[in-house]
């Protein structure tokens, strides 16, 4: 890296930090200041509790709740999504059967069943699982057709006609041409995992991140509730960026000689 | 004929099908009948719901929050993606807010915001600004940014104002993905309002359909996710034909979104 470079880098990453800086600072002045209402505790005094709580334990057992239900819906609505949208991207019959489904019901908020869903399997793990899973399904379905869809004849023809079988063809041309697309939509699926999640336990929970929020919020206890949504907002984050490095590798091969392979 | 209404069978055979088994497990009480109320019952469920009001007041509470959420994300959303396009210092500022913001669920916000905004409507629709601009804004900054630098030189030889560059070369360059972006974001505000009225309100569908099925009258409760859906389905469909009559160049792109 040039001089030049460094610089402009740092300059950027400087830029980058001006606004949430400078927003914490002044919100930790005038905290301290007591000119503020009694909501917005000071930044400092929030990572400290939040600190506290992590290393109790307090914050993991509610995070853990929440990442069993994110990750258990996820899990069994991509592989419910991938596999029906790979299948509906190659077979005509597979995809007729969804698409009119799939797009009558796409713009439906999945959250709008969960109280019916409550209804049915209990307010425990089961109706939040459930309704992560029916929200995970669309963009995973979805992107694995378009990108089953857009493989190019021409692979699948030629492996075929190399003696390859249904399976093999699958396996080793479809998947690997369709994974791009395919992680795109594990991660908005993942995003909305999260989301659908914390909003769930919100509505009706009796633990989890969510939640945590709520009754943190109902006993006037904000130390408790900032460090819940800064648990929430962290495993966001880490699993998008797990995602983002996990699509860098598979896709190692694919990227090179396309321009803007973003991440 | 025949073979059109051959076609229209093929087209849409799984909706009915879908619905006829739904029916069956209803009658049959494979499925308790109170959990799961047959076809004819949430009908009549809607159409009573529909007699007395409670759907229409509702519904248009609902929508109403979440389209004034949504356009305040529109009108935001697009000029700072625009602003961040065009400018470096903007783009330096906002880019980091954006990229680090998306995959973190900000619902979990929602109690700061009742702090700041009341229990009432501001609340949420401040709510479904914040979760509708994080799309808006990164589909209109990747739209301006991917508009063929070509073009841009081409109306520049030929004399065109920045002014002009802008209304008749970027706009228009960036306005498939912006619309891709106020496609994802659309849904996105009737969920957030949807969980919002769940969690504390006592108006809108959110709060309606959590109301009726916590009274077990599930027949209700279909009604209003049935409700919810309708809303869904046409506001899509009037954004996805606004779209092809505004970018009639690019017509016959995917029916579902996929970017």
């Amino acid at each position: 890296m040039s001089a030049a470079a460094f610089y402009s880098r740092a300059r950027r990453t400087a830029l980058g930090l001006a606004l949430p800086l400078a927003a914490l600072v002044a919100w930790e002045i005038s905290a301290r200041l007591g000119d503020v209402p009694s909501y917005l505790i000071a930044p400092s005094v929030i990572l400290a509790s939040t600190w506290d709580m992590a290393t109790t334990g307090e914050l993991w057992q509610h995070t853990s709740n929440s990442l069993v239900r994110a990750l258990g819906g996820y899990a069994i609505g991509a592989a419910a999504g991938i596999t029906m949208g790979l299948l509906a991207g190659i077979a005509r019959p597979v995809e007729r059967f969804y698409d009119p489904i799939v797009s009558l019901t796409y713009p439906v908020p999945k959250i709008v069943v969960l109280p019916i869903l409550i209804a049915w399997l209990g307010s425990g793990d089961a109706s939040k699982i459930a309704v992560v899973t029916a929200a995970v399904f669309y963009p995973t379905f979805i992107n694995s057709l378009y990108g089953a869809k857009g493989v190019n004849r021409i692979y699948v023809w030629s492996a075929r006609n190399m003696g390859a079988r249904p399976i093999a063809v699958f396996l080793k041309v479809i998947l690997p041409a369709s994974l791009p697309q395919v992680l795109t939509g594990l991660r908005v699926g993942l995003a909305l995992a999260f989301i659908v999640t914390v909003a769930a336990e919100m509505q009706n929970s009796r633990n989890g991140l969510g939640f945590l929020v709520m009754t943190a919020e109902d006993s006037m206890r904000f130390d408790l509730m900032y460090a819940a949504i800064i648990a929430a907002g962290v495993i966001g984050f880490a699993g998008d960026r797990l995602l983002v490095t996990l699509r860098r590798r598979a896709l190692a091969g694919q990227a090179i000689g396309k321009e803007g392979a973003h991440g | 004929m025949a073979s059109s209404l051959g076609r229209f069978v093929a087209r849409w055979y799984s909706v009915p099908l879908v619905l006829a088994i739904w029916e069956i497990l209803a009658r049959t009480g494979a499925i308790s009948r109170r959990l799961m109320p047959s076809l004819v019952e949430i009908a009549n469920a809607a159409w009573a719901a529909l007699a007395s009001g409670d759907l229409q007041f509702h519904a248009s509470i609902s929508l109403g929050r979440a389209l004034t959420g949504y356009a305040l994300a529109i009108v935001f959303g697009i000029l700072l993606g625009v602003a961040m396009a065009r400018s470096r210092l903007f783009d330096a500022l906002f880019e980091p807010i954006f990229s680090f913001g998306y995959p973190v669920p900000k619902i979990a916000l929602y109690p700061i915001f009742i702090f700041a905004f009341g229990f009432g409507s501001l609340s949420k629709v401040m709510m479904i600004f914040l979760e509708c601009l994080y799309p808006i804004t990164v589909n209109a900054f990747y739209g301006m940014r991917a508009v063929d630098r070509v073009h841009v030189w081409a109306a520049r030889n030929m004399g065109a104002t920045q002014r002009q560059i802008f209304w008749r070369v970027l706009l228009p360059g960036a306005a498939p993905s912006i619309f891709a972006g106020l496609r994802v974001a659309l849904p996105i505000s009737l969920i957030v309002v949807i969980i919002t009225e769940m969690i504390g309100e006592s108006r809108g569908l959110g709060y309606y359909i959590s109301y009726v099925s916590a009274s077990f009258e599930y027949a209700t409760a279909f009604a209003g996710v049935a409700a919810v859906a309708v809303i869904g389905f046409t506001l899509d469909h009037v954004l996805v034909w606004l779209r092809n009559r505004l970018i009639f160049w690019e017509r016959g792109a995917a029916f579902i979104g996929t970017n």
